[in-house]
């Protein structure tokens, strides 16, 4: 690759890469990405947020 | 709605107190807000990159598992030659549920002979050296017993060789396999064989993988590679990704039911599995229905939680 080509690359990497070997849970027969372990956890709690953050409260009608 | 008699104690629905609701507002901010968190976390994380698996970089990068495939293609010995339908009409073979052969049911739709679509075809497109040629005239005149027999010999060959290493296999009655497999292996080093399996279907545009991707994964080679990044049946791979990037979590139920018996272990899994999923999702569906079961939004009370402002401005049931 150039110079220019490789730097172009760099500019347009990703600040975070997730290539690479992958990190997993094994609990018995149950075995889990880390990766997934996250999303799943963000999802529980974006379900209970949603359960326990109170309704905004409108402006009363009339 | 009105329906029969109303339960004794619940209001009429105009009774309810309302309020103001600008569901357009909310659509657009919901929009909004998640291809903002979209594009943002794709600015931040991108994609899996992964290299592409071609025949020519799998013949390259282990020759002696491309070599042994290639043999078992010619032999009828593949998982593919043996697969039954939709590719062949194999004895026996096939998932069913019960007596019902679910592959069976939709017949031999792809047509795939692997001695001649894998090998023999794609020798016959590219140039052929004098010594393939010869190979070819003795490979097609030969009875079939003894086609099976050279490539069954040259495989055990293969097998005893140290590292599978093709220099190192002793000399026997192999027929014409050894030119011809050597032959494949050079048109798939060089990367022609990827084009030619890709060229054999009937389409105008060339988009149809099926041929390469067969014989890609007769191999070992392409099976190493899903273990190695957790993809395989029996390591929740279907919910996994490449690398660390997050995969399918909600598949987790289907690839669930692989790793326990008695499913794991039997040759009919998928269509078992497939059956399973099916009748969870009726159930699923059928929830309102299902005297139990469709209690369980009353024993949680749930709704009392999301509700509990109205619920608490009401007298507690005597």
């Amino acid at each position: 690759m150039t110079g220019s080509g490789y730097q172009f690359t760099r500019t347009l990497a990703a600040p975070i890469d997730l290539n690479g070997t992958g990190h997993y849970v094994h609990w018995g027969v149950v075995q889990i990405s880390v990766a997934n372990l996250v999303v799943i956890a963000l999802m529980v709690l974006v379900f209970v947020l949603a359960l326990l953050l109170p309704f905004p409260r409108g402006r009363k009608r009339g | 709605m009105r329906r029969g008699t109303r339960r004794a104690g619940t209001p009429e629905s105009s009774a309810f107190p309302t309020r103001p609701y600008d569901l357009i507002k909310e659509v657009t901010i919901a929009l909004v807000l998640v291809a903002a968190l979209t594009a943002g976390l794709a600015a931040l994380f991108s994609s899996p990159d992964e290299p592409p698996v071609t025949l020519g970089s799998w013949s390259r990068a282990d020759s002696a598992d491309f070599t042994a495939t290639a043999v078992s293609e010619l032999g009828g010995t593949s998982t593919t030659a043996q697969y039954g339908p939709p590719y062949n009409h194999t004895p026996g073979a096939g998932q069913k549920i019960g007596p019902v052969g679910l592959q069976r049911f939709a017949g031999v739709r792809i047509p795939i002979d692997t001695a001649n679509d894998f090998v023999i075809q794609p020798l016959r497109q590219a140039p052929e050296p004098a010594p393939v040629t010869a190979a070819l005239t003795t490979w097609n005149t030969a009875p079939a017993n003894q086609q099976q027999a050279w490539t069954s010999a040259y495989a055990d060959a293969l097998g005893k060789a140290p590292n599978g290493d093709l220099a190192q296999v002793p000399p026997g009655d192999y027929g014409p396999v050894p030119v011809l497999t050597a032959r494949l292996l050079e048109l798939a080093q060089s990367g022609a064989l990827d084009g030619e399996l890709l060229t054999e279907g009937t389409q105008f545009y060339q988009t149809d993988y099926t041929r390469p991707l067969l014989f890609l994964g007769d191999g070992t080679y392409f099976a190493g590679l899903a273990q190695d990044q957790h993809l395989a049946g029996d390591q929740w791979g279907m919910m996994n990704e490449t690398g660390n990037y997050p995969g399918q979590a909600w598949l987790w139920l289907y690839t669930f039911w692989y790793q326990i018996e008695p499913f794991k272990s039997s040759h009919n899994a998928d269509a078992l599995v497939w059956a399973l999923m099916a009748l969870l999702s009726l159930v699923l569906a059928l929830v309102p229905f299902l005297p139990g079961i469709r209690s369980i939004p009353r024993w949680t009370r749930v709704h009392r939680l999301i509700w509990r402002d109205y619920y608490r401005t009401q007298q507690p049931p005597r």
